[in-house]
């Protein structure tokens, strides 16, 4: 029994690897996932380890809140006092206070260096007086050794030209100010960290510009030699006891390289899920198409499996041979798909630079862990998908060898009927039960429950395939007369083929349709709500949201250009509220109702005192708050706070669910800078009011100044980036589903050789033989994309039902974007059916004719 | 050769000739001559039968002959166009246009009807058939009442009428017919041969047909024997027992 499965696979190489590519592309993705995620972890690794390498100990504050992630901690600043006691411990060889903070280079046409919001960050630093400790290398010029001078890093020098001498404006919290360029650095080894621009100030002056006067951010130590880490930090904990109001905490340098590097990793891990998840699409497809491939292999090999059992193997040997093949398949193509991954990491990179979404690597790292993964979901989703077909093909009786194999019309039942309605019913119950957010893992839910849609549609397929390729093809026999009826006929004669086939396609499709809906309900909800609510006749924009911003100062320059007749920055931050951490955001309060109209339920805005916060009154609701609760609240930098609540709104556009005074949070949090600024003008929008807030912006290069219809527009272009990536990582699915209709037009053309030949011999031609195989996979093609689109409309449906309380104001559907979709759906039948019309023409008719 | 001379075939004299045609699988010590220099022609009007043992090369030249296989060497003639010179897309159209088939058995394509299958080759041009003739032919062949139905719904005797009434229909130059009663008991086989005798005699066809068997080879009014891929003789309007008692000769 062995040697007959082994024989037929060395005898059908190519069906064997056609079958594996759909298997492979899915593995190659999610193992190239992983590779990419751990090359960049290992770049960042070494990045961490290189900034902390000269560092046995830092002493800093205890994290308010947060403090499981480096990245995300909410930490104050210890007084620099805190040095001097510092130094005295013993073992110490050299301690220095660190400041960080944000500043942004000016080139010498005006544009600020680097896209923070986008990529890297662009960081100030004060330049350690202690060479040891100091991260920053010279290699041109000196160090910063008066408040007007800077040194600033290689790549950044030479992108703008500036060489040491020359006066470079910095854009800060407390404005643009301009500098002597005194020397270039390094970062360690390189030429700037991963692409951030970066300043050093000296440390008085970076107190001023970046962190707080007389405050560090941590004080780094360097160990005498023979001094351990652990020993220093003990040493530095007992001098320091006491001090900053006991709030401090000392660590080794070990500990805060890894914790860096672990909450690097965090932060990574969501990038990671978004990845795999289309790597699981990618899978999905391929199993479809497993599943249908050995269907047909089954079907037709009907008569060798009779004659097997006829002439005495069991049912079990024979389910066992198409298991084993399986998972030979399996094996190769998951083999072929790890070696494939390692080449998609370098794609997927290359794809995420072109969208922007900037990531520095070193070499390609390839854990075992990588291969483990790869082999264990190719393995598994091509064994998977093999046992239906295996089992059916136990199940043929040894008679079957005697008889002749007719049109499978079958695929009607009511058994099918009613699992596949079932099997929809649960994965709708699923998806609604993860989207409104109910059981442990919502997001889970809503995976698990179009997946299971999915699947339920594919079991209902083969009911609707005859009719729908009836339909579809009734136009195209009309057009293309023969050829095109033929390519009906055929599409419509083995339904659950049709069915099977179409279904990989219906994935993507399905997928990339929900999408477009998603993405055009979302815009259509921000464009409605931006409009709605806004009586600001202009935004300025720093495009650098959560990475710094404008200085402040920008409101009182703009209020005093004419025709301004209000001003609000926003600014946000985070606070841990009633236990835990969120995102609070500050607008001037008293000010607020000329610029937007955020429906106040309770309360009064212009009222909110001093710590007064304002709250979205659904979150208050939920959270039985009244105006006059009393809430803890944590800020880094303040400490514990008593926030009071002093309204309640209805909007959360665009002050988010907490609002609180500038004032507010300029007494609690250390560093302030304008995200945004809204600005009311008497006349409102006009040439005249656009030029004198023009004329004030010339100092703050990179500021978008925009009207309300900019506006909505600069918003909902925001998602077209991440809109972008999702596509492209959806054309994997489809792409394995074209492999997939190839395959099975591939098979059904083995299948009909004595046909094809008795075509061609009565006097059909080459190129009507082609037509015949391409109308048929534009068929099954169209067939796939419209069950998609119908799941689509579906999904988007039901996440904006869904997601109505959380802002989805519109489902909107873009009847053009979905038209091209279809039309997109019949190229694909085109081109995957390029190959099997080639070969369904080439077929030698004398040859066709006679075989048995 | 232009598509004009190709589509207007002259119903008189010969309908196709065989001039000095060999076919010849292999070289060397593992050559086989299929076909041995053979010249033969098949007048219009003709009811022909090419009889022989197995490997005698019968199928062989009947392949040639209608373009579906080349000649190693030789020529064939299809009225007066040299088919040998052809390109694969002429040929295809000289099958479609002024040939008609009869195989021995899976004539019919089984996702079209009977009607659809009878047509088939005219669709594949692009022609509407002429409905009286299209009657005619399906009268003929007695399927008034079964041109809707598929292959699958049809009997082996039924399947095969179709396949004549789809071989007539073009009023092909030439119907090659290839063991067209192989797979049918002999009342349905008989049936199909009066069909293709009837089609010569009252509607002015001609036909070239394979067989092994002197009883088919009886409806015909001219026997050709082939053997070792040479023709070996021929009986002009042969009745069974003559042919019988030839291919004893031949030791067949």
């Amino acid at each position: 029994m062995w040697n007959v499965t082994i024989k037929r696979l060395l005898a059908k190489k190519v069906r064997v690897l056609m079958t594996g590519v759909a298997v492979m592309l899915g593995v190659a993705f999610v193992s190239g996932t992983l590779v990419l995620t751990d090359t960049i972890s290992r770049t960042f690794d070494g990045l961490f380890s290189d900034i902390y390498r000269n560092t046995d100990a830092a002493v800093r504050e205890k994290a308010a809140f947060g403090a499981n992630n480096a990245f995300t901690a909410g930490r104050g600043r210890l007084p620099a006092s805190v040095v001097g006691s510092v130094e005295r411990a013993p073992g110490v060889a050299a301690a220095d206070g660190t400041i960080t903070g944000i500043a942004q280079i000016v080139d010498k046409k005006n544009k600020p260096v680097g896209n923070p919001a986008k990529g890297a960050p662009v960081l100030g630093f004060n330049w350690l007086p202690d060479a040891q400790l100091r991260t920053l290398r010279l290699v041109e010029g000196h160090g910063p050794e008066a408040a007007g001078e800077i040194v600033i890093d290689k790549k950044s020098a030479d992108d703008t030209g500036y060489k040491p001498g020359a006066t470079v404006p910095v854009l800060l919290k407390t404005g643009r100010q301009s500098f002597k360029l005194t020397g270039i650095v390094k970062f360690g080894n390189a030429n700037s960290p991963l692409g951030a621009s970066i300043v050093a100030f000296t440390t008085s002056e970076a107190g001023r510009v970046l962190g707080e006067p007389g405050k560090f951010d941590t004080i780094d130590v360097a160990a005498k030699p023979g001094v351990s880490q652990q020993q220093l930090v003990h040493n530095i904990e007992q001098v320091i006891k006491g001090e900053d109001g006991g709030k401090l905490e000392v660590v080794t340098g070990k500990e805060l390289t890894s914790e860096y590097q672990t909450g690097f990793q965090q932060n990574l891990k969501f990038f990671n899920y978004f990845l795999l998840v289309f790597g699981l699409v990618a899978l999905l497809v391929g199993g479809f198409i497993i599943f249908n491939t050995f269907s047909i292999i089954v079907t037709q090999r009907t008569r060798e499996m009779a004659l097997l059992r006829a002439i005495g193997a069991g049912a079990s040997q024979v389910l066992g041979s198409v298991i084993f093949e399986a998972v030979v398949v399996g094996l190769i193509a998951s083999l072929l798909g790890v070696a494939g991954g390692v080449v998609l990491a370098l794609g997927l990179k290359a794809l995420l630079g072109v969208l922007n979404f900037d990531i520095p690597t070193g070499g390609i790292v390839l854990k075992p862990r990588t291969v483990g993964v790869g082999f264990a979901v190719g393995l598994g989703f091509t064994v998977v998908a093999a046992v239906a077909p295996a089992i059916k093909a136990s199940r043929v009786p040894p008679i079957a060898a005697m008889r002749e194999i007719s049109i499978d019309r079958s695929g009607r039942s009511l058994r099918r009927t009613a699992i596949g309605l079932i099997v929809t019913a649960l994965g709708v119950l699923a998806l609604v039960l993860g989207l409104i957010g109910s059981g442990g893992a919502p997001l889970a839910l809503v995976g698990a429950g179009a997946i299971v849609i999915f699947l339920g549609v594919a079991i209902l397929g083969p009911l609707f395939a005859r009719p729908v390729a009836d339909v579809i093809g009734t136009p195209i026999a009309k057009l293309r007369g023969m050829t095109g009826s033929l390519a009906r006929e055929n599409a419509m004669r083995s339904p659950k083929r049709t069915s099977a086939t179409a279904a990989a396609l219906m994935i993507g499709v399905g997928l990339v349709a929900f999408i477009t809906i998603a993405a055009a309900s979302i815009k259509a909800s921000i464009e409605s709500t931006v409009t709605k609510g806004m009586k600001a006749d202009y935004v300025i924009d720093s495009g650098m949201f959560r990475q710094g911003g404008f200085s402040p100062k920008i409101e009182s320059d703009l209020q005093k250009a004419p025709g301004v007749t209000a001003v609000s920055g926003v600014r946000d931050g985070q606070v841990e509220i009633d236990g835990s951490v969120k995102r609070v955001t500050a607008y001037d309060t008293h000010n607020i109702d000329s610029l937007f109209d955020i429906g106040v339920t309770k309360g009064n805005l212009a009222a909110l005192p001093a710590n007064g916060v304002a709250v979205q009154k659904d979150v208050a609701s939920d959270k039985n708050w009244k105006v006059g609760t009393k809430l803890a609240a944590r800020f880094a930098s303040s400490g514990k706070k008593t926030l009071v609540v002093g309204a309640l709104y209805s909007e959360r556009y665009p002050t988010g669910n907490y609002l609180i005074d500038t004032k507010t949070y300029a007494a609690n949090f250390a560093d302030q800078f304008d995200v945004q600024v809204y600005v009311k003008t008497s006349g409102g929008a006009n040439a005249e009011n656009r030029a004198a807030i023009k004329k004030v912006l010339n100092t703050y290069p990179g500021a978008k100044l925009q009207d309300r219809s900019e506006f909505a527009a600069a918003q909902t272009a925001q998602i077209n980036p991440l809109l972008s990536l999702i596509y492209a990582l959806l054309a994997l699915a489809v792409i394995i589903a074209l492999f997939g209709i190839a395959n099975t037009l591939g098979l059904s053309i083995i299948e009909r050789t004595r046909e094809l030949g008795l075509l061609r011999a009565v006097g059909m031609t080459r190129s009507q033989m082609r037509a015949t195989v391409r109308w048929e996979s534009v068929i099954i093609a169209l067939f796939g994309t419209l069950l998609g689109l119908l799941i689509g409309l579906f999904f988007g449906w039901v996440m904006v039902e869904a997601l109505k309380s959380q802002g989805f104001s519109a489902f909107s559907v873009p009847v053009g974007q979905l038209a091209l979709i279809v039309v997109l759906g019949a190229l694909a039948g085109v081109l995957a059916a390029i190959v099997p019309a080639r070969r369904a023409a080439r077929l030698d008719v004398l040859q066709a004719i006679t075989t048995e | 050769m232009t598509a004009s001379t190709l589509e207007q075939p002259t119903q008189t004299g010969s309908a196709a000739r065989a001039l000095a045609a060999s076919k010849v699988y292999g070289s060397g010590d593992n050559e086989v001559r299929a076909l041995d220099g053979i010249s033969v022609e098949f007048a219009s009007g003709e009811f022909t039968a090419i009889m022989g043992p197995s490997g005698s090369g019968k199928s062989t030249l009947l392949h040639c002959l209608a373009g579906l296989d080349r000649l190693t060497t030789g020529q064939i003639f299809l009225g007066d166009v040299e088919i040998n010179t052809l390109s694969e897309k002429q040929l295809t159209l000289v099958r479609r246009d002024q040939i008609g088939f009869v195989f021995q058995a899976y004539n019919l394509i089984p996702t079209l009807n009977a009607l659809e299958n009878i047509t088939l080759p005219m669709s594949l041009a692009g022609n509407k058939p002429d409905p009286k003739w299209l009657d005619t032919v399906v009268g003929t062949v007695g399927l008034s009442d079964r041109l809707n139905h598929r292959p699958s719904e049809l009997s082996g005797g039924q399947q095969q009428r179709v396949a004549v009434a789809r071989a007539l229909l073009s009023k092909p130059r030439i119907i090659f017919a290839d063991e067209p009663t192989g797979n049918l008991d002999s009342k349905a086989g008989a049936e199909i041969l009066s069909f293709m005798s009837e089609a010569v005699h009252g509607l002015g066809q001609t036909i070239v047909m394979v067989t092994h068997n002197p009883i088919s080879a009886g409806y015909s009014n001219r026997a050709v024997f082939l053997a070792d891929g040479k023709i070996v003789g021929e009986i002009p309007a042969p009745t069974p027992d003559a042919i019988l008692d030839r291919m004893k000769q031949l030791g067949a």
